[in-house]
């Protein structure tokens, strides 16, 4: 076998027990500017990260080459970094679970159409969106298909794969209205090629650029606001790393000492669906530990934490199957799915009547503080009027409390969409935002 | 290593079809990252990256691919695979490489290599024992943390050239988390340069620099939330540079401008900002975070004036971009590792100094906001517009820097508030960052002397300010 000096050598330096985790990634990826193919991409990549255990601490290495040298490399990183670790927390090579649940995440077929019958699709889209009225550039088109292999082996003899694949393409425009500027971009992601409809895309793409021109700020205050789904996505993320047990434990999670209490709106219920048959379906996570569905806020309540092998210990609780990461194992949710309600977008305009739509929040990574929940965003979007969306909004911010707007749900709609970042969530209304504009 | 014998093979395979250029990049790296988290070491780990792109360009077309296997068989498939997807006559082929030789500004004397992991964790502990002697109960967790990594990497491309980069590059950091009835407020610093252990060990204040990281997380932890609507700001020097970066930076990367998706396209020769602007992109400050001596292109790295009294006068160029502008590269290709395609990016991007001194600035300024500090942000280079998130802020009362504020955002246009810059200070310093873009997250330096830009528009939770 391949890897099995690796592990001999391992052995004899001492290591008492070890894991491997290979990559085998294949991507294929093309973009069009002025019809014209700019960029070709394929590319064959490897990586295989390696952790071992001495003494009870953990070392890790990686690599992305393999041979014999590589091997006694990934050897002898893990005994020299092992020996300078200081911390008692208790680390793990996971011995497996009695059972795994097979997900289908590996669609063949799209790796059998060839590249010219998706490069004309590109084609397609790119013509249909430059003749959309007002638009005056299109920004540019692009595909892109990965195809993963993951593979984790340890030296209990555990082994466990997984395949996954799919495909992701997206355009974006410009418009222009006197010195007005506007960008929208829109994507299609999925693992089944059929489901590729140039129009509908390019469609939405015009709209989403377009609709913004004319905007300019509203007034400062305190609106309620209908939050679009691609919104209400971004914040989830952030929210929802608060229930990491890591950041629990480390006092530094909003969810500290709520456990079975009500933290947000009745209305509010989110799933980790693993098992669920999407593109990011997981039967085990990184350790090895094998993956359920389990809801994490019910009506309102928190439910869990998400724990990995070596936050559950120190809680002395079972890892809940979300241990992801490379050398250092975090925890995440695998697919969030968070429960809809009733009504359609329109319908949520009329219950709002006079208030604001918000299409877009920006620099989450430096508006948004996830410690404290604290945000301040910059923003797009709407006004509602008379139950209506009316005029757009240009260069406002959004500003407020992850946990004060999760708790501020007045209705929840049935618009669900599912997002690259693993996210399913339709658009909510929130009772009180405060929005700075003019 | 590949061998100019099998690179020339492989360059000349991948000629075949008609592309009008070829290079290999070649890199392979070692990086070691250390973690000790309230005074104990609970992360060490090592990594090696080694593998090969191969880039061919044909007109305004570019094909790109990489491989870890670095085999004959690997170097041939790959090449093969690229070329293919072109379909025209050879019209090129590369009898030798000559080497380009430049000057070595980053010159590895004291390598990381030579010193073991204990010597590195003994400089992150010396932050963290400074930490700790504020004895202050409100830090409750405390990280610091130290990356350094050894660069290697050789091209050789179809003008016959090639060439080699030695580098080594390092950085550390102190995140400081502080809580108290309040609340949690988290602070960081990250000093790094493109240099070797010496640096850490005698050019920097280690200690002074982690008592900073928490002395802002505790500053911050009863300040009051900032104040939104518009208003003048005085954003401080160093990191504030991050502001023109973000805003400006960007859209003057030949990635955009080519493709005349910047509002700086077309604009060379015509003021573009407030005519107490000048800036630069400098790739050749002596070991800083920043610099390279030769970009992925093979071309030496260069000093750009960006602006000049307000007045347009150059952008970042890569070869294969400056092809839609009629330009040559000027030294501005670059990419994060053999995985990513390169294209126009930044090195040290700064603001130059003016004439005011930061008191006048401060003194000159009736109702306002200092902004010292930013946690990062992020812009649409299309339109221009951005948004960024304050660290550190106070309220600025009559000509006085008064109480401080959180949770404070910078929103507008790039290309509109450069001319609302209507002061600019003389104490320009740089500060050290990550900048991610198409070509992967790259090691950049941002940087401006204390400057105020008039009206812009603030976010913040603190009702109007008063």
């Amino acid at each position: 076998m391949k890897y099995d000096y690796f592990f001999k050598l391992a052995k004899e330096k001492g290591i008492e027990e070890c894991e491997l985790k290979i990559y085998e990634t294949y991507s294929l990826s093309f973009s069009l500017f002025h019809s014209e193919m700019d960029d070709y991409q394929v590319n064959d990549g490897y990586s295989i990260i390696a952790r071992g255990l001495i003494n009870g601490k953990f070392g890790s290495a990686s690599c992305d080459v393999w041979n014999k040298d590589k091997a006694e490399f990934l050897v002898s990183e893990i005994v020299k970094n092992a020996s300078v670790i200081e911390d008692d927390d208790p680390m793990f090579i996971y011995k497996g679970d009695a059972k795994y649940k097979k997900i289908n995440t590996y669609n063949k077929e799209l790796m059998d159409i060839p590249a010219n019958k998706k490069i004309e699709k590109l084609y397609e889209l790119e013509k249909l969106i430059k003749e959309g009225e007002k638009i005056t550039e299109v920004a540019g088109v692009s595909y892109s298909e990965t195809r993963t292999t993951s593979t984790l082996l340890n030296s209990h003899g555990l082994k466990l794969s997984q395949k996954n694949n799919y495909f992701f393409i997206m355009g974006e425009a410009v418009a222009k209205e006197g010195d007005q500027v506007k960008t929208g971009y829109d994507f299609l992601f999925s693992n089944d090629f059929n489901q590729v409809n140039p129009k509908e895309l390019a469609d939405k793409i015009i709209e989403e650029t377009t609709s913004q021109l004319g905007g300019e700020p509203c007034a400062s205050g305190d609106y309620q606001v209908v939050l679009d789904n691609s919104c209400v996505a971004s914040l989830l993320g952030a929210y929802l790393s608060s229930v990491d047990a890591e950041e629990v434990q480390k006092h530094t999670s909003l969810f500290e000492g709520k456990l079975n209490t009500k933290i947000a709106s009745n209305k509010l219920t989110i799933e980790d669906r693993p098992l669920q048959k999407t593109l990011f379906g997981r039967g085990f996570d990184d350790e090895g530990v094998a993956t359920y569905n389990k809801p994490i806020i019910k009506n309102g309540v928190l439910m869990t934490y998400l724990y990995n092998l070596t936050t559950a210990a120190k809680d002395g609780v079972k890892s809940t199957g979300n241990g992801f990461g490379g050398a250092k194992i975090g925890t995440s949710p695998v697919f969030v799915y968070m429960k809809p309600g009733k009504k359609s977008l329109e319908e949520l305009f009329q219950e709002v009547n006079n208030g604001v739509y918000i299409t877009d929040i920006q620099g989450l990574h430096a508006g948004l503080d996830p410690q404290t929940g604290n945000f301040s965003l910059q923003s797009t979007g709407f006004l509602i009027k008379d139950g209506k969306k009316d005029r757009p909004l240009d260069i406002i911010t959004v500003s407020g409390n992850l946990m004060k707007l999760f708790n501020d749900i007045k209705t929840i709609g049935n618009d669900s969409k599912t997002f690259i970042s693993a996210v399913s969530c339709p658009s909510i209304v929130i009772k009180k935002l405060s929005i700075g504009g003019k | 290593m590949i061998n100019k014998k099998l690179a020339l093979d492989i360059i000349n395979l991948s000629l075949e079809t008609g592309a009008d250029y070829s290079e290999i990049f070649y890199e392979d790296s070692h990086s070691q990252s250390i973690m000790v988290e309230n005074g104990k070491v609970n992360g060490s780990t090592s990594s090696s990256l080694c593998g090969v792109g191969l880039r061919l360009l044909k007109g305004n077309r570019s094909v790109y691919g990489y491989t870890n296997d670095l085999s004959k068989n690997g170097l041939t498939k790959l090449a093969k695979n690229l070329s293919a997807s072109f379909d025209g006559e050879r019209i090129l082929t590369v009898e030798k490489f000559e080497e380009i030789k430049v000057k070595n500004r980053n010159p590895i004397v004291d390598s990381y290599d030579n010193h073991n992991l204990e010597e590195r964790i003994a400089l992150i502990k010396e932050g963290l024992d400074e930490i700790a002697s504020m004895n202050d109960p409100r830090l409750v967790r405390v990280q610091g943390a130290m990356t350094t990594n050894h660069r290697f990497v050789t091209v050789y491309n179809s003008k016959g050239k090639w060439f080699k980069r030695d580098t080594e590059f390092g950085r550390m950091f102190y995140i400081v988390v502080a809580a108290n009835q309040n609340g949690i407020e988290t602070a960081f610093e990250g000093p790094g340069a493109q240099q070797d252990i010496s640096y850490f060990k005698n050019k920097v204040n280690i200690r002074k620099i982690a008592r900073k990281s928490a002395e802002t997380a505790l500053l911050m932890l009863d300040a009051k939330e900032c104040p939104s609507g518009k208003m003048d700001v005085v954003i401080g020097n160093g990191w504030g540079g991050v502001l023109f970066h973000e805003s400006c930076g960007h859209p003057l990367e030949a990635s955009a401008v080519s493709r005349n998706l910047s509002p700086f396209a077309g604009k060379v020769g015509e003021l573009v900002a407030s005519p107490v602007v000048s800036a630069y992109d400098d790739s050749t400050i002596p070991g800083a975070w920043g610099s390279i001596d030769i970009d992925d292109e093979g071309n030496p790295g260069e000093k750009r004036l960006l602006i000049k009294d307000g007045i347009l006068q150059n952008y970042m160029i890569d070869d294969f971009n400056g092809r839609r502008m009629n330009r040559e590269g000027n030294g501005a290709c670059r990419r994060q590792n053999y995985r990513y395609c390169p294209t126009s990016r930044m090195s040290n991007t700064y603001i130059a100094n003016g004439k005011s001194t930061p008191e006048e600035i401060i003194k000159a300024t009736k109702l306002g906001l200092y902004a010292v500090s930013f946690k990062g942000g992020s812009v649409n280079p299309a339109t221009g517009e951005f948004n960024f998130g304050c660290s550190e802020a106070y309220i600025i009362r009559d000509g006085k820097i008064c109480e401080p504020v959180k949770g404070a955002t910078l929103i507008g246009k790039g290309h509109e508030i450069l001319k609302d810059i209507d002061m600019v200070g003389n104490d320009l310093a740089l500060g050290e960052g990550m900048c991610g873009a198409a070509s992967g997250s790259i090691r950049t330096c941002v940087g401006q002397p204390t400057l105020r830009i008039r009206n812009i528009t603030v976010g913040g939770r603190g009702g109007e300010l008063r």
